[in-house]
């Protein structure tokens, strides 16, 4: 198989389609520049992971001069470090970073190093992240002279003008499952849909009742909701997730069984997953030792709760919203490749697959 | 038939979905952010060829076809149905044309292919990765067509189109991919 450098000196023209990183993550940056928007470096090889209980870790460790060997991480998100800067008093904050995840699949959508783009505002709700998309998206098409905002991916066209298609969650159930917002939070209801569907509910016995729901919810969404999402033209933002799928949000003051998160999908893809951030040092503390016992329920090695992460939020935080933005997908979306691999000079697949 | 796990499902497999053959296209592992792994299957309804796909949970079960796996002689075709032969045995079998879809015009006489058998119905044909095939219709390549970049269709034996080099004549035998039906060379008997 050629390698992709291969590829870019037989076929020159191919560098453009490759140099599109170069031009998305410039106008990423200087959007946030121009916002005011300090730009912060983190480290991405930590002593604590804090990884949500279902990804999977790059482990490594790291020696001293003197023989000790210290356990380490390759982080899947900057997210503690960065708060931990809005404790700090550092306001607006952006990052565009590496992250790592193992136990994926090579190609497609994934790649185990992975870019992201990630950014808080202080003092700001969930909606006004929104806007802050939707006016770097915007910025973006400006940048690569796509001025009437429309972008063609995969043979179709997807209009990026604001305001994108808003549906809260329990909408979409609604809609797509005739469940409402008390069904979709029970799981005899999640059972009973997933049954008359004919998916197999076998799995589910061995479980407790929390992962059961979780299980039956996601797979519910994926394969009857988020399918569906793909057909419109318009960027969607789903938002007001069920408490138990955002354990760094903060709950909804009017409805705590939902909470303040929201996820961007165009053309099948995930784009961007955004939080109003839960400040609540006990709130917080409470979740993460679910996450923990969790992980140890899934079989996954547990790892030390981030103390100091803690402390930063005993210490106080602004009222805060940041979100997470896949850097590769946006590329990906721009130079109309349905594979990560078309992006990327060095793919995972290239180095580690036969 | 033996049960998987569905983080187990592979490529090139053949499973049972909603009680039918399914031909596993691709899969791809599914972490939603927030939650479970999943592994979403591509995959093609072997009655009817159609696509669809699935996201399993990667530890429901799911049972995996045993296919037998039968050498076949293409014999001809039968309106919309393909007939083989086994050449030991000179048993017949029938495929509905559906099954082979655009690779129908990769047959040419006496090709040998493998099918693929569950419960004694058809439900796949692998192809040799190239095959031979004759030119039975070349024009005289039209110069200065610079659109074309130095190929021309040609016309195979079995109806295939295929762009070929601008010097291949009426009955020159060529290789053809069987997999992107592209042009590979020319045969010098």
């Amino acid at each position: 198989m050629k390698k992709n450098w291969q590829k870019i000196k037989e076929t020159p023209s191919l560098a453009e389609r490759f140099l599109m990183r170069e031009k998305v993550i410039d106008a990423v940056r200087l959007f946030f520049k121009g916002q005011a928007f300090h730009e912060v470096e983190t480290p991405l090889l930590a002593s604590c992971p804090g990884a949500e209980p279902y990804l999977n870790l790059f482990e490594t460790s790291l020696e001293l001069p003197d023989g000790q060997k210290k356990q380490a991480y390759l982080l899947t998100s900057p997210e503690y470090s960065m708060k931990k800067l809005l404790a700090a008093g550092l306001g607006n904050i952006f990052q565009i970073c590496k992250t790592f995840r193992n136990q994926e699949s090579l190609g497609g959508k994934h790649n185990p190093e992975f870019t992201i783009l990630e950014f808080y505002r202080a003092n700001a709700n969930y909606l006004d992240v929104m806007n802050d998309f939707e006016a770097m998206m915007a910025f973006i098409c400006q940048a690569l002279s796509l001025n009437a905002k429309k972008v063609v991916y995969q043979g179709c066209t997807f209009d990026l003008t604001s305001p994108y298609l808003k549906f809260s969650v329990a909408e979409l159930f609604e809609k797509y499952l005739h469940l409402n917002a008390d069904q979709l939070l029970n799981l005899e209801f999640l059972r009973q849909k997933a049954q008359s569907l004919g998916y197999d509910l076998s799995g589910l016995e061995s479980l407790s009742a929390d992962l059961a729901w979780e299980e039956l919810y996601n797979q519910l969404f994926l394969n009857e909701i988020e399918s569906k999402l793909a057909a419109f033209n318009k960027p969607v933002i789903v938002y007001d997730y069920p408490t138990p799928q955002a354990a760094l949000a903060r709950k909804k003051a009017s409805d705590p069984r939902f909470a303040e998160r929201f996820e961007v999908y165009l053309a099948g893809m995930e784009l961007g997953n955004a939080f109003g951030e839960l400040i609540d040092p006990k709130e917080q503390k409470k979740r993460l030792e679910a996450d923990m016992l969790l992980r140890k329920e899934l079989g996954k090695k547990d790892h030390k709760i981030d103390q100091d992460f803690l402390t930063a939020l005993e210490f106080g935080l602004p009222e805060s919203s940041g979100m997470a933005v896949g850097i590769d997908r946006l590329i990906m979306l721009f130079a109309d490749v349905s594979n990560i691999d078309q992006t990327l000079f060095f793919p995972a697949s290239e180095a580690f697959l036969d | 038939m033996s049960t998987i796990k569905a983080g187990n499902i592979k490529k090139g497999i053949y499973i049972l979905y909603k009680n039918l053959p399914h031909y596993v296209v691709k899969t791809q592992f599914v972490s939603p952010g927030k939650g479970s792994a999943f592994t979403r299957v591509k995959m093609r309804d072997m009655r009817n060829g159609s696509n669809l796909e699935f996201n399993f949970k990667s530890h429901d079960n799911v049972e995996e076809l045993d296919v037998e796996t039968k050498e076949m002689q293409f014999l001809y075709h039968d309106g919309n149905e393909i007939v083989f032969m086994d050449p030991r045995s000179y048993e017949q079998m029938t495929v509905p044309r559906s099954i082979l879809d655009d690779k129908a015009l990769m047959l040419t006489s006496d090709i040998k292919v493998y099918l693929t058998v569950y419960e004694e119905a058809v439900i796949g044909v692998v192809l040799p990765p190239k095959v031979r095939m004759t030119v039975s219709d070349a024009q005289d390549a039209i110069s200065g067509d610079r659109q074309t970049a130095g190929k021309k269709p040609v016309t195979m034996e079995s109806g295939l189109i295929v762009q070929a080099p601008l010097f291949i004549k009426t009955g020159d035998t060529l290789l053809i991919d069987t997999e992107t039906a592209d042009y590979v060379s020319r045969v010098n008997d």
